[in-house]
């Protein structure tokens, strides 16, 4: 009964109600303008709220996240731009299809299907949540840090780009988050003996340089494009048209969740791989993948709703995050004394409960938003560069300002912003430095309670992890993705297939 | 479909999350020495890790922050020597494609901002930066430059100190004692 209750939360304080209705509208657009960007969003936003209730700031940012894994879609279809990673497998089919004039029902289409996989991966969420927390109240130290490290090797070989350039990403993420005195032991680290390195770098202005600057900055070279008016005409789909493609979006929604739920990995990868699902089971599709299969747009946009649920399992339950856009999440969390965790689930039962209640009221706003207001949207979306690169920056800046008042942390923001800047444009992921900046602490202070227990002994430590059932596994899954992407890897896996073949 | 495929507009610049930059079989100008300078600032790092405990023990703080940096010292070690081994992209000129003027000037703009920030206030900085900033990206008249730029500071400002309070340097101009005049207006008109 307490549990229904603090789903219901949301719906019974009109101010939190707005707020998800508001975060999911403003998800979606900000998902929908090129040159905007959910992770930017929201990275911006956790300053800007920092001084609210934890249930006012939760419930904006939960609207804006779902909304702009949605919103992500519409730039996919409508320009071939994906908004966000994980419309990349959208723009497939539903690009080809806007060029023969069926926008509108691509986004219809599009619309339905993200709500329907965003309810499972919620149900999920709900579900399986309570458990995984209770058997990862008997992880070990070492599991933790294993999983730390298996999040970030994932992020890093799954985004992108080359797996060296996402280790390297990673690592750098935690030694920016070792910047400081140490907690246990107080002694500096990266200090080089400046006072105010002492304190650290705040993880915000890290996130707001690498997600907000650093994508303004590339935006000014796109600043003269004009933006493509588009005339989307019945957007509604016909109920026959989502019954055809019912139990192929269930397929793609377990995959989305499944896929969501491992650590390291989020909507982009599940949304690909869905993709690829959709294309072996469907033998005749009317129009042929790549070409505006209708399959090819159900598929990917399932799974990629379906993964915002399923990336909250280890958010919530481990406090490990699946993307980059958890690990901002999980920044906010902690911004507002909040330590997600298996303990969260234990000590405040009620703020779990209440973010799946927020979770499903931006899942119902989105299915509103998205098939209204599609002449309001044409406007926005054409808004020129020119003016909102300029409002981005200045966003930044108070943003990283705002925090905690100080003017170092808008200079570490210019910095990692200037960084980030390079960084993409040498095909550098992004995502893996904030993850390891959310993870350094986790990481640092699990391998040092693990090999303490040990009495600093390597060989009693790994004895423990091939005694361990689950540490085993994870140490297993380390090494392999490392191996798998090493050359050796790639000499043994040419003599199979050569055999085989 | 390659995940890699980047949108029509090809600058290979990694707009938005979704596009990362770069090339897989070319080396873009300018990779090299990032690449380079990330080994030796990596190196570096390692070196000042190894000097937070040296190897005392497993468990010191120095521990994991010098595993760190010798991961980041190798993988930027291998990135440098396979884009060494890259051909030139011939088409792509450092200064037209990955650091244009434009993106310099703003930079500066980016450190003046931060500089104004305290003594000048946020308000006036905020409408500078604005005005001088979309003056130069759109390339249109003083009056539609003002318009928008003051029009969006207005918004901007009423947003943050009244939706989300967050505190803005209030530098030069009498902003406390603004919005106290319109306080005592509005609690006026309401008797």
């Amino acid at each position: 009964m307490e549990t229904f209750l603090a789903i219901l939360t949301v719906f019974t304080q009109p101010e939190l109600l707005a707020l998800v209705g508001i975060g999911t509208f403003a998800g979606i657009y900000i998902g929908a303008i090129p040159g905007l960007s959910v992770t930017m969003a929201v990275s911006i936003l956790i300053s800007f709220t920092f001084s609210w209730d934890v249930y006012p700031a939760i419930s904006l940012m939960v609207g804006i996240y779902m909304g702009g894994v949605y919103g992500g879609s519409r730039t996919a279809i409508l320009l071939n731009i994906p908004g966000a990673p994980s419309a990349i497998a959208t723009a497939m089919d539903g690009y080809p299809m806007a060029q023969r004039g069926e926008a509108g029902q691509a986004i219809g289409v599009t619309t339905v299907m993200s709500f329907f996989g965003g309810l499972i991966g919620i149900l999920v969420l709900a579900l399986a949540a309570p458990f995984v927390s209770e058997f990862a109240l008997t992880f070990q130290p070492r599991d933790y840090m294993l999983l730390a490290v298996l999040g970030i090797l994932l992020v890093g070989s799954l985004s992108s780009g080359s797996m060296v350039k996402g280790i390297f990403a990673g690592a750098l993420g935690i030694a920016i988050g070792a910047v400081g005195r140490d907690p246990l032991t107080f002694t500096e680290r990266f200090t080089f003996d400046f006072q105010i390195m002492e304190g650290g770098i705040s993880f915000i202005a890290v996130m707001i340089g690498m997600f907000g600057v650093s994508e303004a900055l590339i935006q000014l070279q796109n600043v003269g494009m004009k933006a493509v008016r588009q005339k989307i005409d019945k957007i509604v789909p016909s109920f026959s048209t989502i019954k055809t493609y019912l139990p192929l979006s269930l397929q793609t929604s377990t995959i989305g969740v499944i896929i969501g739920a491992l650590p390291g990995t989020g909507g982009d990868i599940a949304a690909l791989m869905a993709y690829d699902h959709a294309k072996r089971v469907t033998k005749n599709p009317k129009i042929p993948f790549g070409k505006g299969a209708m399959e090819g747009l159900v598929a990917p946009e399932t799974a990629n709703n379906a993964a915002v649920g399923g990336a909250f399992i280890p958010m919530m339950t481990l406090g490990i995050p699946g993307d980059a856009m958890t690990a901002i999440m999980i920044g906010a969390l902690f911004i507002h004394g909040l330590n997600p965790g298996p303990m969260l689930m234990i000590d405040q039962p009620d703020m779990f409960w209440f973010i799946i209640g927020a979770l499903f009221t931006a899942n119902i706003f989105m299915l509103i938003f998205g098939l209204t207001g599609i002449k309001i949207f044409t406007k926005i979306v054409e808004m020129p560069r020119s003016v909102i690169i300029p409002l981005i920056l200045l966003l930044s800046i108070v943003g990283a300002y705002a925090v905690n008042n100080s003017i170092t942390d808008v200079y570490w923001m210019l910095g990692f912003g200037v960084f980030g800047y390079f960084m993409r444009h040498y095909g550098y992921p992004l995502g893996p430095v904030i993850l390891g900046v959310i993870l350094s602490r986790l990481l640092d202070d699990n391998w040092r309670r693990a090999i303490i227990s040990e009495r600093e002994d390597l060989g009693r430590f790994f004895h423990g992890v091939f005694t361990s059932p689950l540490s085993c596994v994870l140490f297993v899954a380390v090494i392999l993705i490392f191996v798998s992407q090493t050359p050796l890897w790639t000499a043994i896996n040419k003599r199979v297939f050569a055999k085989t073949s | 479909m390659d995940p890699e495929f980047r949108g029509d507009i090809d600058h290979h610049d990694g707009t938005s999350d979704a596009t990362p930059g770069g090339y897989r079989e070319k080396r873009r100008p300018g990779e090299l020495a990032f690449a380079l300078f990330l080994t030796l600032a990596s190196l570096f790092l390692l070196y000042s890790a190894y000097g937070i405990s040296g190897f005392g023990a497993l468990s010191a703080p120095g521990a994991i922050p010098m595993a760190t940096t010798l991961v980041m010292a190798v993988s930027a070690g291998i990135v440098a020597l396979r884009t060494a081994r890259l051909q030139r992209v011939t088409t792509e000129t450092l200064s037209k494609d990955i650091l244009p003027v434009t993106v310099i000037v703003f930079i500066g703009f980016l450190i003046v901002f931060g500089l104004a920030l305290q003594p000048l206030g946020f308000v006036l900085t905020a409408a500078l930066f604005l005005i001088v900033a979309i003056k130069v990206l759109a390339k249109r008249g003083w009056g539609y430059t003002l318009a928008v730029s003051l029009g969006s500071l207005v918004v901007i400002w009423i947003v943050f100190r009244v939706v989300f309070t967050v505190l803005l340097p209030a530098g030069i101009l009498p902003e406390a004692e603004f919005i106290q005049f319109f306080r005592t207006l509005i609690s006026k008109g309401a008797f």
